[in-house]
């Protein structure tokens, strides 16, 4: 198992919000040194939520998380020692799951990896501030939201078997090179392999399309992430909303049991939107 | 006979309850916002470790790996009665079979891999199983 930064089963970031009833609760701005270290900053959320005391962020010496506020958001942020390395897998996985923790109880503008300012006060003016109203409205629309990954991956030997059945040039091809050696086949070689790349190609976006109609009436959007491996037959990131739920499960689990001969389905979730936030804020200025 | 890895509660659906690390730097390394970047670099000097785990689809090597793919599907048997839905074309040309035992080796290799994934991350997948398969070394 990969490093969990010392909080295995930790899976609460924030307690939910508060309304003005409990607008008494301490809010911290964190304690930052600004001669010493810099705020990493994960993500950004209404300026109501509240942090579970003792959550902490990246780092080899991990501090607590702590909110920036600036109006109706804030900046989810942990100090962190700019002498240390930062990027370690135990980094990685941190911000993904205090992310993702997050999501699962308020809406999260998510960051990638490695959004660094120098103090709490230039994550106001240099990210907040210039983007306060966007990112508000941001969130509103992210209310009770929530990012899933749908993933389906052949299993080699049927996706080749299908190729193989579906094309005599393949079969061809197989026959010519099978058993004789590298010097003679190169080009025959990259020949076949160039056919069932393009064949694999085609039933990605045939089975793409048909995994995308299957699951479109039970989110609210979705985003194709490319293949990354050969073997991928589809890459899904899907916004659910709290009340599609159950019908979101039943639709991942019914292509999942429909094709389950071809290919295993995993559905990743529920995560933070990251799928579903524009790049680039405004810069400062 | 299900070939699938349900690590989850819902039967075939692999529902893993945290992200791999590969599922991880897909994620966080190349999606969410952006702080624009002078102000990033111009307030620390960190390096960040960033590992592309994409592959490049359309490339020879990758073409090579198809074609070593295909012509070792001879062996594992091409009668696959065994296994619901495969080699429908396949089984009258072709069909000398050789042991079931290593069909199921086979597949059980699939799931394998299937599981590497959501490990390390993609090219320590792709590496374990050239080693399995006997394959060259890259």
């Amino acid at each position: 198992m990969i490093g969990m930064t010392g909080r295995p089963g930790e899976t609460v970031t924030v307690t939910g919000r508060s309304d003005m009833a409990t607008s008494t609760h301490t809010r911290t701005r964190g304690p930052i040194d600004d001669r010493t270290g810099a705020c990493y900053i994960y993500g950004i959320v209404p300026a109501d939520v509240e942090i579970v005391p003792g959550v902490t962020g990246i780092g080899e010496s991990p501090a607590q998380v702590s909110l920036v506020i600036d109006g109706d958001i804030a900046a989810l942020v942990s100090e962190i020692d700019v002498a240390g390395p930062i990027g370690r897998p135990a980094d990685l996985i941190a911000h993904e799951e205090l992310l993702n923790a997050t999501a699962r109880e308020v809406p999260v503008l998510p960051l990638r990896f490695g959004a660094v300012l120098s103090s709490p006060e230039s994550v106001v003016t240099d990210l907040l501030a210039p983007n306060h109203d966007e990112f508000a409205a941001a969130l509103a629309s992210l209310e009770g939201r929530t990012q899933y990954v749908v993933h389906g991956r052949y299993l080699e030997d049927v996706l080749l078997r299908e190729v193989l059945s579906e094309n005599s040039e393949v079969a061809r091809l197989r026959e010519e090179t099978r058993g004789r050696p590298e010097a003679e086949t190169r080009s025959a070689m990259i020949q076949l392999g160039e056919i069932v790349g393009s064949a694999v190609e085609e039933k990605r976006a045939a089975d793409t399309d048909a995994a995308v109609d299957a699951l479109t009436p039970h989110c609210v959007a979705i985003m194709l992430r490319p293949a990354a491996h050969e073997h991928d037959a589809f890459r899904i990131a899907a916004l659910v909303d709290t009340h599609q739920q159950a019908d979101w499960d039943r639709a991942v689990e019914s292509i999942a049991e429909g094709w389950q001969d071809r290919m295993t389905v995993r559905l990743l979730g529920p995560l933070a939107p990251y799928d579903f936030v524009s790049p680039e804020p405004t810069p400062a200025g | 006979m299900t070939t699938a890895s349900s690590a989850g509660s819902t039967g075939v659906l692999d529902r893993p309850s945290s992200s791999g690390l590969a599922d991880v730097l897909d994620t966080i390394l190349d999606k969410g916002l952006v702080i624009d970047a002078f102000v990033r670099v111009a307030v620390v000097g960190i390096e960040l470790v960033t590992i592309d785990a994409r592959i490049v689809v359309a490339s020879v090597d990758t073409y090579l790996k198809f074609a070593e793919a295909v012509n070792r599907l001879e062996l594992a048997p091409r009668e696959e009665q065994g296994l619901p839905g495969l080699a429908k074309g396949l089984s009258e040309g072709a069909s000398k079979g050789k042991v079931k035992g290593a069909a199921a080796g086979a597949l059980e290799a699939a799931g394998d891999k299937w599981r590497e994934f959501t490990d390390p991350h993609d090219r320590h997948d792709r590496s374990a199983r050239r080693n399995r398969d006997g394959d060259r070394e890259e």
